[in-house]
């Protein structure tokens, strides 16, 4: 009983007294704290060996896609082939019979050749009849648009006139002011005492002034 | 009619030289403006010289003989109110013996008999 005692107030540490409490130490033997009187179990670490090894899953899935190609061809390979084969010698064959068959025997084809015929008849046809209408329609527009510009040319010939004239009276106003203007700038050096000479020469003057606004 | 001519015939009437009246007769009286010939032929019988009234007088187509009787009658007017008219009267005495134009001569001949009248 003594001794009981001594264990339970010197030995006992908080993991003794919770055997039960996870340990962050990655030890795996469950009685390697067991303490019975001081004593550890004689056995080291007895779960060593059955320590879970880490697998790499990248090597695992390409050896399981590896192994289902390996099915796959095994069973799909083979119909792909003769299809193939198939499908060539399908083509080899209607290649061989559109060689050797002639087509005007067949009395549908000659049908749709004469359709096309036809077709290609009436479609010219119809464009020779639609380019004459377009000539006769161009050539009554073309008469039309003769007409009009004649009639503008009359109009244009009278506004012409018009506007000369209205030209003309301008161009006599304006010369007659300008002779004023002239007349008022000369005005001062006209006189008795003035050279018959100089006199000459300002008349002369004044008739090229009135010949120019006339013209 | 331009009053810069009319200045320019009236500074022309006021020189006594013979210049003055050839360029009258030249620039006024050969002018197809009417009113420049009226004024032009007024002007030469207002100098009151022989040589200017022998324009107006003897010349087909000029002074009393002008096409225009607006012009004609206007110089012979002008000749009707000089106050001497000796030297016209003895222009148109020499126009009705000598001059070779029957209708010069008969317009003459009328000046002639107005100014008798006047």
């Amino acid at each position: 009983m003594a001794k009981i005692i001594k264990i339970g107030s010197q030995n006992l540490t908080p993991k003794i007294a919770n055997p039960f409490k996870t340990s962050r130490n990655s030890s795996t033997n469950p009685f390697k704290y067991s303490n019975f009187e001081g004593n550890t179990l004689q056995f080291a670490d007895v779960f060593e060996g059955f320590e879970p090894k880490k697998t790499n899953k990248l090597k695992m899935i390409a050896s399981s896609v590896a192994g289902s190609m390996t099915k796959l061809r095994s069973s799909i390979a083979e119909p792909i082939v003769n299809f193939v084969n198939r499908v060539r010698g399908g083509i080899s064959n209607a290649w061989d019979f559109a060689k050797n068959v002639n087509l005007a025997d067949y009395k549908g084809l000659k049908t749709i050749s004469n359709v096309m015929d036809m077709a290609k008849n009436s479609m010219s046809k119809g464009l020779n009849g639609t380019a004459e209408f377009l000539n006769q329609d161009v050539s009554v527009i073309g008469k039309g648009l003769s007409g009009t510009v004649a009639f503008l040319n009359k109009d244009v010939a009278v506004i012409g006139k018009e506007m000369s004239n209205d030209i003309s009276g301008f161009g006599k106003e304006l010369s007659s002011k300008w002779n004023a203007l002239i007349s008022k700038i000369n005005h001062k050096k006209i006189s008795a005492d003035t050279p018959v000479a100089e006199l000459e020469q300002m008349w002369r003057n004044e008739i090229a002034l009135e010949a120019g606004g006339a013209a | 009619m331009n009053k810069n001519v009319l200045e320019i015939i009236d500074a022309l009437t006021a020189h006594q030289d013979n210049e003055s009246i050839r360029v009258l007769e030249e620039l006024g009286t050969n002018s197809p403006d009417n009113e420049v010939r009226e004024y032009t032929s007024r002007a030469l019988v207002r100098k009151n010289v022989h040589d200017s009234l022998k324009v107006v007088i003897i010349n087909q187509g000029k002074g009393i003989n002008d096409l225009s009787p607006a012009v004609a009658m206007s110089t012979i007017n002008e000749i009707l109110a000089l106050k001497d008219k000796g030297e016209v009267i003895k222009i148109l005495d020499d126009t009705i013996n000598m001059h070779s134009d029957e209708t010069v001569k008969e317009n003459a001949r009328s000046v002639k008999s107005l100014l008798a009248l006047s």
